[in-house]
């Protein structure tokens, strides 16, 4: 009997919490939604100020009282953004060095995140450390030393400048080494048990398990190709060698006469990022997968 | 064993590259005197480079006039480029000295060429222009054609030698409302007293308005210490000198009419001058004057939208300390050449630099494309050249008119490695002084002074 | 497994890495490490000749400079508040998106959008929406536009602030530079934070439910530990960019790094190593870059020693 009331009482307290949950879920997912939103239209307001910006005339730009919506619809700025600048030629040499760069890239870095993830030699835990440390050093400060490293290579307006000083990336090697150590070790000993070489082993389980990862890094580093300005822009002085960003920007610097059309320069930014934008749209549960198993460990 | 022999293999390969990095040192080539070689030009072939910021108009130009360059010296090549604004020339030039791959000829300010010449990187001119070989100096009517005051500007080193040919230069002028000075009797001041009272006769008129306008506090500062004749700065000894009693005096009087309403500049406004001198909008706050270079008259007119009535710009030298003595920057790319081992290639630039800053018709259409002034005087003797200058509502044409007027009003600050410091500096002064919140206003200024001549000294 | 034929192939597979390494990290270093002991060294000089000793002189020279405290000061405030603002507001962000259904996808990507767009680009137009158009400082005062953030504030009653103008307070400035660079930071923390929240086992939470355990509870004795690699993570890489801020203070600021009137009040100490490069002072340049280095390697070893005490496989 008594065991009996207590059952029921139980399930009493059950029903009786579980209606107050609906309404704590209801006014949760309420507050959850309204939350979002706001961080949205937060995160998305720059964004429209940069359009309406971008269609704006240059005179009505440098009004002191600024417009919330353009008197004048200028879509003749993205037209001009597109045409002043030479962007067949980027386009393609953007895209060249982002694939060839990524490529060369992911080889370097799947080799060297397997030897830290997998294989054992003295001193390997201070190397990554090490290597771990360059991460920490203003990258700003390389520049002009890597500059006569390249000049003296005889590299200056080719394409091999502007791809082979970036190959390798220490943070992208700490993420791919951060996904294979997630693979159980167990696998790799069968595999030595079986003979299958580490080439094989690499390439046939080790790289189709982390494939997320590696869809992110290359995300990443096309990325990296289609924003980089500082080094573009210092190693190319050949027009038919120049990147997206660095032709986009100085095709709107008019020095001369002191001005920047920055109308057009807004509409040049936007331009730039709708690709990006897209690639984000397309691979978007991948570049998920990958980030998510970057978490540290060991 | 061979395994481990290619793995220590490895590690020399590595530790080799890094260690003959470091060990091969380069030097660069100073020129500081360079020699015009016996005969001057002699026809080879020789490419030159030429970084500067033109936009997409002058580069045209530019393109054109070296196809007539290329009719008087066919074997010589120009290569130019667009280097971003005028920092990234700085930046970029003085990464490429450090190896020798500067270019030939490069747009520059003053101070960038004393940057470059702390390498020994440029070539001083006046063996150059003072050649007897054919072809290579320039006459004394061609010394003379040039503005002497935009001329002088490549001798501010310091030394008294010429580093840079002017190509192009612009000045700040005083643009009015003319509709509204009209229709209440008033007239553009000349001197700084006359500006003092013309603000308080505005204010009366519309006391929303804040009457002047002024683009930058730093060419203001400049121009006050020329006009006062007070110290700078200076190429040689003690460079900054700028912390004086006459500069405080009249930092301070121009903080009174900021704190009054009579004033306000860009930066402390938070918007173009320009846009507040178009202003139509009768609810808004505009003002009646604008000081600003003449490079950006474009902007200084109105643009009435449907229902507005827009009014008359015109366009006066700014007001004076002494109107019999006047002073008044000017601004504006220069050409310098840098050294380089073969002395053709030096020759090459030097005819080049000539061709476009002595070459009449170049200088025209170059200021037409560019709403700046040309450099010799000569110019005017063309007739489609003063047909523009004289162009009715054409308010480029009427700014470089009045720029060229004052042709004897130009000064040159001196030029050395942190010149460019000492500007940014009184500018950021100008901007302080003027908006502080403090009883002592005279303390705060002695210290604002200090504070900047400080900040100039540790980074220079 | 500690087997000698893996040793030379270790190395071999990691040569086409360290070769690079050797050439475009470890040798800058080296150089870097070299300039920063030759007293006053500048490139300019050296390639006319110039030899420079060997000395501290630089490092002296780096904190003697009146506004060193101003720029370690700055560098450190605003690691120190936008690391942990934007981390858990990205934390927050991922466990809202995680619970909800629809527009969870769209929401996702709207929040990448701050990520593809050109930093300096953003920055000016953040910088439009705090500008306060006016002579605000002088004694008749008008505004004539007080900027959307103002206008957005004063409908809750709130008095135009002057955030980034002539005469703006320090505190107005350091609000702003936050709000811009956890704007910036949030899409990547939001991005691994979620990625980390996918692969969590319902489980947890069902057993959470059962047992009547409050939301808040939940997230922090649950969501928290289990996401705790990801969070290490984000802090780490979060302090190790967070240090070398520069070209969000020039995108809101300008080249002066600070407010009208107020050159370099905002200034870091990349904004220092920036302005030493420019004055063409590549040795003074260096030995603030050796100082930075070792900030930020004494702050992740810290970060890394409490990780090891709190994250949890």
């Amino acid at each position: 009997m008594a065991e009996n009331t207590k059952v029921i009482m139980h399930e009493k307290s059950i029903e009786k919490t579980s209606k107050l949950q609906l309404v704590n879920n209801v006014v949760g997912t309420f507050f959850r939604y309204l939350f979002l939103l706001i961080v949205a239209i937060v995160v998305l307001f720059p964004f429209y100020w940069m359009i309406i910006s971008s269609l704006k005339t240059l005179t009505e730009y440098r009004l002191s009282v600024p417009t919330f919506w353009p008197k004048v619809v200028m879509w003749s700025n993205y037209a001009e953004a597109f045409t002043t600048a030479n962007l067949g030629t980027l386009f393609k040499n953007t895209v060249i060095v982002g694939v060839v760069s990524t490529i060369l890239s992911l080889v370097i870095t799947v080799l060297t995140a397997f030897v830290f993830a997998r294989l054992e030699f003295k001193g390997k835990n201070a190397l990554f450390a090490a290597l771990l440390g360059t991460m920490m050093i203003p990258g700003e400060l390389f520049t002009i030393t890597n500059y006569e490293t390249v000049f003296r290579f005889g590299w200056l307006d080719t394409y091999t400048v502007l791809i082979v000083p970036f190959l390798v990336s220490v943070f992208y090697v700490y993420l791919l080494r951060q996904s294979f150590m997630q693979i159980p070790n167990s696998l790799y000993l069968a595999a030595k048990v079986d003979g299958t070489s580490d080439l094989k082993y690499l390439w046939k389980v080790m790289i189709p398990l982390a494939m997320p990862t590696i869809i992110s890094i290359t995300i990443l580093k096309m990325m990296g190709a289609w924003n980089s300005y500082m080094w573009p822009n210092l190693v190319t002085r050949d027009p038919n060698m120049e990147l997206i960003t660095n032709g986009l920007r100085n095709a709107f610097t008019e020095a001369t006469s002191g001005d920047t059309n920055f109308p057009v320069q807004m509409a040049a930014v936007a331009l730039v990022s709708i690709p990006l934008f897209l690639v984000f749209i397309f691979f978007r549960k991948y570049i998920m997968k990958g980030v998510s198993r970057s978490g540290i460990k060991g | 064993m061979k395994k481990k022999l290619l793995c220590v293999l490895l590690i020399v390969v590595m530790l080799a590259t890094t260690v003959s990095l470091i060990a091969c040192n380069n030097n660069g080539a100073g020129n500081a005197n360079f020699v015009v070689p016996e005969g001057g030009y002699d026809g080879s072939a020789v490419t030159i480079k030429f970084y500067h910021t033109m936009g997409e108009g002058l580069r045209e130009v530019l393109d054109l006039y070296i196809i007539e360059f290329n009719k008087l010296y066919p074997n010589i090549t120009v290569e130019h480029s667009q280097v971003g604004g005028y920092d990234d020339v700085r930046e970029t030039i003085s990464t490429e000295i450090n190896v020798g791959a500067q270019p030939n000829i490069a747009y520059c300010y003053p101070d960038h060429v004393a940057l470059y010449n702390t390498a020994g990187a440029i070539v001083q001119l006046d063996n150059l222009i003072n050649s007897t070989e054919e072809g290579i100096g320039l006459s004394d009517e061609q010394k003379a054609d040039f503005i002497q005051g935009y001329y002088n500007e490549g001798k501010q080193f310091g030394d008294d030698l010429m580093y840079t040919m002017p190509l192009s230069k612009s000045t700040e002028v005083l643009y009015y409302n003319k509709t509204f000075f009209d229709a209440n009797g008033l007239t553009p001041p000349t001197t700084w007293d006359e500006m003092e009272a013309l603000c308080k006769r505005i204010k009366e008129l519309d006391p929303d308005c804040i009457p002047l306008g002024y683009d930058s506090e730093a060419n203001w500062f400049i121009t006050m210490c020329e006009q006062y004749g007070s110290p700078y700065t200076s190429a040689t000894g003690d460079r900054f000198q700028f912390n004086n009693d006459t500069n405080k005096a009249f930092v301070k009087r121009f903080r009174d009419w900021y704190q009054k309403g009579y004033v306000t500049t860009q930066e402390l406004f938070g918007a173009y001058t320009s846009g507040l001198f178009t202003e139509l909008d009768p609810k808004e706050q505009r003002c009646y004057m604008c000081i600003g270079s003449t490079g950006g008259a474009k902007h200084q007119v109105p643009s009435p939208d449907a229902g507005q009535t827009g009014f008359t710009v015109d366009i006066k030298p700014i007001p004076q300390v002494n109107p019999s003595n006047p002073k008044v920057i000017s601004q504006g790319p220069s050409l310098c050449i840098f050294g380089k081992e073969n002395p053709q290639e030096v020759i090459a630039s030097w005819l080049f630099v000539k061709f476009l800053t002595t070459n009449v018709d170049f200088q025209a259409e170059f200021s037409m494309v560019s709403g700046y002034a040309p450099v010799i005087k000569s110019v005017s003797s063309l007739e489609g050249y003063t047909n523009y200058l004289n162009s009715s509502n054409n308010i480029i044409a009427l700014a470089t008119k009045v720029c060229l007027q004052q042709e004897n009003a130009y000064y040159t600050s001196p030029a050395f490695n942190g010149s460019s410091m000492a500007r940014d500096e009184v500018g950021n002064l100008m901007q302080k002084c003027f908006t502080a919140t403090t009883n002592d206003v005279d303390g705060f200024i002695n210290q604002a002074f200090i504070d900047a001549v400080d900040e100039c000294e540790y980074n220079s | 497994m500690v087997d000698s034929k893996h040793k030379w192939k270790a190395w071999l597979y990691l040569s086409p890495a360290l070769i690079l390494l050797a050439v475009f990290t470890v040798y800058p270093i080296i150089n870097t490490v070299r300039l920063a002991f030759l007293e006053d060294y500048s490139m300019m000089k050296a390639i006319s000749g110039a030899t420079f000793e060997f000395g501290f002189g630089n490092f002296t020279k780096v904190v003697e400079y009146r506004n060193f405290l101003t720029c370690l000061k700055n560098t450190v405030l605003l690691c120190v508040l936008t690391v942990p603002i934007s981390t858990i507001l990205a934390l927050l962000i991922a466990v809202a998106l995680n619970s909800i259904g629809p527009l969870r996808r769209f929401l996702q990507t709207i929040y990448f959008l701050p990520y593809v767009t050109n930093s300096i680009a953003i920055g000016m137009v953040f910088a439009a929406m705090f500008n306060i158009v006016g002579n605000v400082s002088s004694e008749s005062t008008r505004i004539v536009s007080a900027g959307i953030v103002n206008n957005f504030l004063g409908l809750f009653g709130v008095e135009p602030i002057n955030w980034i103008n002539a005469g703006s307070s320090y505190w107005a400035n350091m609000t702003v530079m936050i709000v811009y660079i956890v704007w910036n930071a949030l899409p990547f923390k939001i991005l691994i934070l979620l990625g980390g929240l996918q692969s969590i086992n319902k489980q947890y939470y069902d057993a959470a439910k059962v047992d009547g355990t409050s939301r808040a509870r939940t997230l922090w004795k649950i969501t928290v530990p289990l996401l705790s690699p990801m969070l290490a993570y984000v802090v780490i890489t979060g302090f190790m960019g967070g240090f070398k801020e520069y070209s969000s203070i020039v995108g809101i600021f300008g080249e002066t790094m600070g407010p009208p009137g107020g050159k370099g009040e905002m200034n870091t100490i990349v904004g220092f190593i920036y302005q030493s490069l420019s004055g063409a002072h590549q040795g003074r340049a260096s030995a603030a870059a050796l100082i930075l280095f070792a900030i930020i390697m004494a702050v992740t070893l810290v970060n890394l020693q409490v990780s090891k005490k709190k994250v949890h496989y």
